[in-house]
């Protein structure tokens, strides 16, 4: 290849990243899943942001004398996903219990991501020993199950919500390290980089410029679904038991725990924050698999 | 091509769906055939801790021991009237120091060995000898609460042992002496803690082995009473499969009226929407610990039936005068105040409690004619607490327990966020606390760890009122954390009196002060509910909860 | 071929050790203090100085890891808090209960899956397609206890037909020599007994299975959609052979890599799911068995499982690596 050539390749791929992009958007606007997707969780967010405007009440204060003396009244036209068996108005406990899910996703896979994607970028960028050692450390981290994982680490840190949060982050430091460790590895000898680095190309733009961008999809993709995944993790371990020490606290996976035992008398109060969880959960789903099919240069050529 | 396969899948999909219908038809595994004969499964809520009297205060354990051990005074069934039992007749010396007991005869162990005078003394002397771990409260609850301390106390806070001896003058007569005189002995023997344990059993199996964890109480180390549990009663033991299933077969042998069914199996269901489940679909045929909202589920249902127990139990939030601010009594009167009792007793017993005003029911002499009364009152208590000299909120450790259900408090959970819900508008902060029902909480509030408050009842065992405020607040009690010498003289005294009339007025007056000095606040009374199939017989429901299965059929008429 | 595996097993070994420290350090690294936690008492002097000669806390770290080690590796797990049993032994009790319903929930996985991501690719694009793409993404989302619940309301509660909790009916006598309660039933010609724990096991299985079902499905599809239009499978069809014999041989043969794949990368899923539909059930396995180890704060039962459940993972793991490699023979060779 000529010179001439290599540099006018350069600046194709200057141009690709955001090329890349827009194809993408392009992609999802057509994908009626991911549309369905967007909404879900834009609803998800608005309710969690505007939480106290929309909530008619405190999620934590009841008033007992409103139960009549039996659990629990359901879904009516005052309280529109019914009482709980403290007297709490169950519609704002689930839009509080939004916030808790918006906020459990986001710690949990900011500290996955943040701790994984160090380590990732390191062992793909250096190589060698680093390299080995790192995904040795991560092979052993994926050969405990995700829950059996988190169990142990709230087991050391304790109970409560920021613990369960960690230990939830904590089991997916490892597939965020593997991710991007595996996509640098991907586009470092992938044909444009070796020909940049041909050309004299310093090390540090390559990273910059093609390795980390084309990298970043990939995690992308992935940071959507762990999203959808600590919510259902974290429920998990508060269903279990591990969660908050306070049982008023409106988080969805709680309000599971306590209300299995009214599933003959008052069903509405373990069906809807179950539902709830699904909601979000697909929602995030949705996103992250039209993100997938969007990004993946196989389909792209299927249109 | 493409219509084959999918054709194929639906019929794979309705096969799968034929298979599924087909297993209804299995149906319900039934008790065997009317009348005698069959096995009865029944559910707890939890697995007894240790099948060995002496060793436990839970009602799970108790409620095996019930039909593996006998006592020498039984109760009438469903009543709190005494009958004779291992023993058939007693005399009690005029200075109430000498008991007299003439042992039935022709009774023998489930191990062959006799019953005898010898077996008798051996186990009152084996609760007296008791040392290390054993006297530990978590172990020797009911031994320390009535008799007072051991023949070497290890610790301040035993008293004087009340018994002194006990001689076997001859194979079917028992003498007890006491070292000073008690109203309330025979009464306090019809308790499980007493029963009469094979001596050859106890000694081979090392009942008396165990250790003692800090925090949680005591643990046997020993099979006596895990695997070899070997007494006088219509059952005896087969096995036990933790978390799974216990089981008891008819002893052939026994003394009495043999039991009516072959088998006894008890399995702990810890869920009580699973508990109902079970009953409805004939996996179990009886369970205990009714929830408040299923009554009207059970009611309901042709199939199943409510059996209620006469109200003789106590619910409380107990305080713990050890950790401050809990030894102001200005503090306790705010407690008092801002616990909301109505509306816990209105909303979580299913209709059938009521507000509990005093630390013993109603219809145990003694009980106060009237005592200091605590409405729910947030502005008094937050009033209350600044004049202590505090600045609000106060902060203090709640505790409940978690994963069980008990008599008095079918749901912990709920009268707990209830109760934290009306202290936190009283001017307190309250930090929720929770540990397992066993070993942990039970251990932890017998030891005196368990925070500030915490949940927890009492079932009687006998109708007397030394069985209710004389168990909580006779002696020091760790639970409690105080040291009320008036209160502990009042009690002491009325369990030795011996004019009937003199000891009630003796009782109410310390019912008074306890409802003046609060060391407890109570909050209700309960009919607590069990829940059988229509076809289950002759269960007689007692207000002390320890039910004989030895005269329950299954089926048929 | 074998050095492929030799190298594979060669692995194996620092991953193992990995685990055996990360559990070593984890015991230390719990609030209440390696002594504690493993005997659950601070009794008398004598114990606490038998349980550091005995663990030899007073060593340094690297001795008392060897220790740990040599221990662990004759199969000495300890003793449980709670029932003062070796590990070993409810672990024997406990683990095939789980494996049972595992094995329960990839039949069903697996069965229903993999002909419904085949029809999905065959019938691309229709509404068939997109509505399992959607269905399997809400199998997905909805979490295993949930489903557990509603399965548990819907076919136990309401209506009857199956039971609500446990392995076997209590009613039933049976003995356990292998723990596989069917394959006991069968050893008994019990087939009473047989059947009543089959129909303990369809409404776990299938709440455990409901992840690995939807996975399942979409990897079928994707991989039944990737081969098709392979060069070699337009060959066979030019060649005129019948549609649905270029489907079995050709297209469902080489689909199947990915699908072994997946299946063994369930395991994981199965053993967190477990955890999760035995507590819905109270099935006696694996999971309740860790769940009330938490609770009770019991750590050589938490210690125990965990290090025998990641065990097992890896060993599966290697054996889904192997067969990997036994269908697709360009990984041998490479």
């Amino acid at each position: 290849m000529s010179v001439a050539q290599v540099e006018a390749r350069e600046v194709q791929l200057e141009a690709l990243p955001s090329g890349l992009w827009a194809d993408t958007w392009r992609r999802l606007r057509h994908n009626p899943a991911a549309i369905v997707g967007f909404v879900l969780v834009g609803i998800f967010l608005f309710v969690a942001i505007f939480a106290p405007l929309i909530a008619p009440e405190d999620p934590r204060s009841g008033d007992l004398s409103r139960l009549g003396g039996t659990c629990c009244p359901g879904p009516s036209a005052d309280y529109w996903f019914g009482l709980d068996q403290q007297g709490r108005d169950v519609f704002s406990r689930i839009v509080y219990g939004a916030r808790y899910s918006l906020l459990i996703g986001i710690v949990s896979v900011a500290v996955g991501l943040s701790v994984g994607l160090f380590f990732g970028a390191i062992a793909g960028y250096f190589g060698g020993w680093v390299d080995s050692l790192i995904m040795r450390c991560t092979d052993i981290m994926l050969s405990i199950p995700g829950l059996l994982l988190a169990i142990g680490i709230v087991a050391v840190l304790g109970q409560g919500i920021w613990q369960i949060m960690i230990a939830v982050g904590v089991t997916q430091i490892p597939i965020f390290a593997r991710l991007l460790r595996g996509s640098i590895l991907a586009t470092r000898e992938s044909d444009y980089v070796l020909a940049a680095r041909s050309v004299g190309v310093p090390k540090r733009s390559i990273l910059a410029s093609h390795i980390l961008p084309n990298s970043i999809s990939p995690v992308i993709v992935q940071g959507t679904l762990a999203l959808a995944t600590a919510i259902i993790d974290v429920a998990a371990l508060g269903f279990l038991g591990l969660g908050p020490q306070d049982p008023a606290t409106p988080e969805w996976g709680t309000m599971l725990t306590d209300t299995t035992r009214y599933l003959q008398t008052a069903p509405h109060l373990a069906l809807i924050p179950g539902v709830a969880i699904v909601i979000s959960v697909l929602g995030f789903n949705l996103i992250g698999d039209g993100l997938r099919e969007a990004l993946d240069p196989k389909f792209r050529g299927r249109g | 091509m493409g219509r084959v396969s999918l054709r194929r899948i639906l019929l794979l999909l309705a096969t799968a769906l034929l298979v599924v219908a087909a297993a209804g038809c299995g149906g319900g595994d039934d008790g065997g055939g009317g009348g005698e004969g069959g096995t009865l499964v029944f559910a707890g809520a939890a697995d007894p801790v240790v099948i060995d009297g002496a060793l436990v205060s839970d009602g799970e354990s108790i409620r095996v021991i019930t039909q593996l051990f006998e006592t020498l005074i039984n109760l009438k069934p469903g009543t709190t009237e005494l009958a004779p039992g291992l023993a058939t007749e007693w005399e009690v010396s005029p200075d109430a120091l000498t008991y007299t007991f003439t042992l039935r005869e022709g009774v023998k162990f489930h191990d062959g060995t006799d019953f005898n005078a010898e077996a008798v003394c051996f186990n009152f002397d084996r609760w007296y000898n008791f040392k290390g771990p054993l006297q530990n409260p978590s172990a020797s609850y009911y031994y320390s609460a009535f008799f007072g301390g051991f023949k070497n106390n290890e610790s301040e806070d035993l008293s004087d042992p009340l018994y002194e001896s006990c001689t076997a003058e001859n194979p079917t007569t028992a003498v007890i002496k006491l070292t000073r005189p008690s109203a309330s002995l025979l009464g306090a023997l019809v308790q499980q803690a007493f029963s009469i344990a094979s001596p050859k059993a106890l000694q081979e199996f090392e009942a008396d082995k165990g250790t003692l964890d800090e925090e949680v109480g005591f643990r046997p180390t020993g099979t006596f009473g895990t695997e070899h549990p070997i007494g006088t009663g219509p059952f005896e033991f087969v096995s036990w499969t933790r978390e799974d299933r216990l089981v008891l077969k008819r002893f052939e042998d026994y003394w009495g009226e043999k039991a009516k069914i072959d088998e006894l199996i008890i399995r702990p269901i810890a869920d009580n929407a699973a508990r109902l489940q079970a009953l409805q679909a004939d996996e179990i045929q009886g369970y205990d610990l009714v929830e408040p909202q299923d009554i009207q589920t059970i009611d309901g249902d042709e199939n199943l039936k409510i059996l209620d127990r006469p109200a003789f139990n106590v619910a409380y939030v107990g305080i713990n005068q050890a950790k401050p601010p809990m030894d102001k009594l200005e503090v306790r009167q705010a407690v008092a105040h801002g616990l909301d009792r109505q509306a816990v007793v209105d909303n979580f017993y299913g209709g059938r409690g009521v507000v509990a005003q005093q630390m013993m029911p109603p219809e145990v002499e003694g009980y106060a004619d009237s005592v200091t009364e605590w409405p729910h009152d947030p502005a008094k208590a937050k009033q209350l607490l600044q004049q202590a000299g505090l600045t609000l909120p106060v902060e203090i450790e709640f505790w409940y327990p978690s994963d069980v259900s008990r008599p008095y408090m079918p749901n912990p959970k709920n009268n707990f966020e209830a109760f934290a819900a009306s202290l936190n508008k009283s001017g307190f902060r309250v930090v929720p606390k929770t540990a397992p029902w066993d070993p942990d909480y039970l251990g932890r509030v017998d030891e005196g760890n368990a925070g500030h408050l915490h949940l927890i009842g009492w079932t009687g065992d006998f109708a007397d009122a030394d069985n209710f405020i004389g168990t909580f607040f006779q002696d020091f009690n760790p639970q409690f954390g105080f040291r009320d010498k008036q209160l502990f003289k009042m009690l002491d005294d009325a369990e030795v009196e011996s004019d009937r009339q003199a000891r009630i007025d003796l009782y109410k007056q310390a019912n008074q002060r306890i409802m003046e000095t609060l060391p407890a606040v109570p909050y209700a009374h309960t009919k607590p509910a069990l829940a059988f199939r229509q076809d289950v017989e002759g269960f007689v429901p007692s207000p002390t909860t320890n039910e004989l299965f030895s005269t329950v059929t299954i089926g048929g008429s | 071929m074998l050095r492929f595996v030799v190298r594979r097993l060669l692995l194996l070994i620092p991953i193992l050790i990995g685990l055996s420290i990360l559990v070593f350090l984890w015991i230390r690294a719990l609030p209440a203090g390696p002594a504690q936690s493993l005997l659950g008492e601070r009794a008398t002097p004598e114990t606490i100085a038998q349980i550091e000669e005995q663990y030899g806390l007073d060593r340094p770290i690297h001795i008392q890891y060897w220790r740990y080690l040599k221990t662990v590796a004759q199969g000495d797990l300890g003793t449980t808090i709670r029932t003062r049993r070796p590990v070993t032994d409810e672990l024997q009790e406990r683990f095939p209960a789980t494996i049972e319903l595992a094995l329960a929930a990839l039949l069903f996985a697996t069965l229903l899956g993999i002909p419904l991501g085949f029809v999905a690719a065959k019938r691309y694009g229709t509404w068939i397609d997109h509505s399992s793409l959607v269905a399997s993404l809400i199998g997905i989302s909805i979490p295993i206890f949930f489903l557990a619940i509603l399965l548990k309301y819907v076919f136990a509660v309401q209506l009857g037909w199956l039971p609500t909790v446990g392995r076997i009916s209590v009613l039933i006598d049976l003995e356990h020599p292998t723990n596989f309660y069917t394959i006991d039933a069968l050893i008994a010609g019990d087939l009473y007994a047989f059947w009543d724990v089959i129909k303990h096991l369809i409404l776990p299985a299938i709440a455990l299975g409901s992840i690995p079902l939807a996975v399942t499905a979409r990897i079928t599809r994707a991989a039944v959609l990737d081969v098709q239009n392979e060069d070699y499978v337009r060959t066979a069809r030019a060649k005129g052979l019948p549609p649905r014999v270029v489907d079995v041989r050709h297209i469902f043969r080489n689909a199947l890599l990915p699908i072994t794949t997946i299946i063994g990368l369930q395991t994981g899923l199965l053993l967190s799911g477990a955890v999760l539909t035995e507590t819905v059930f109270a099935f006696p396995g694996m999971g309740t068995w860790l769940v009330e180890a938490i609770r009770q704060r019991d750590f050589p039962v938490l210690q125990g499982g965990i290090l025998f459940v990641s065990f097992v993972f890896v060993i599966v793991n290697l054996i889904v690596d192997i067969s990997y490699a036994l269908i697709n023979p360009r990984i041998r060779v490479s």
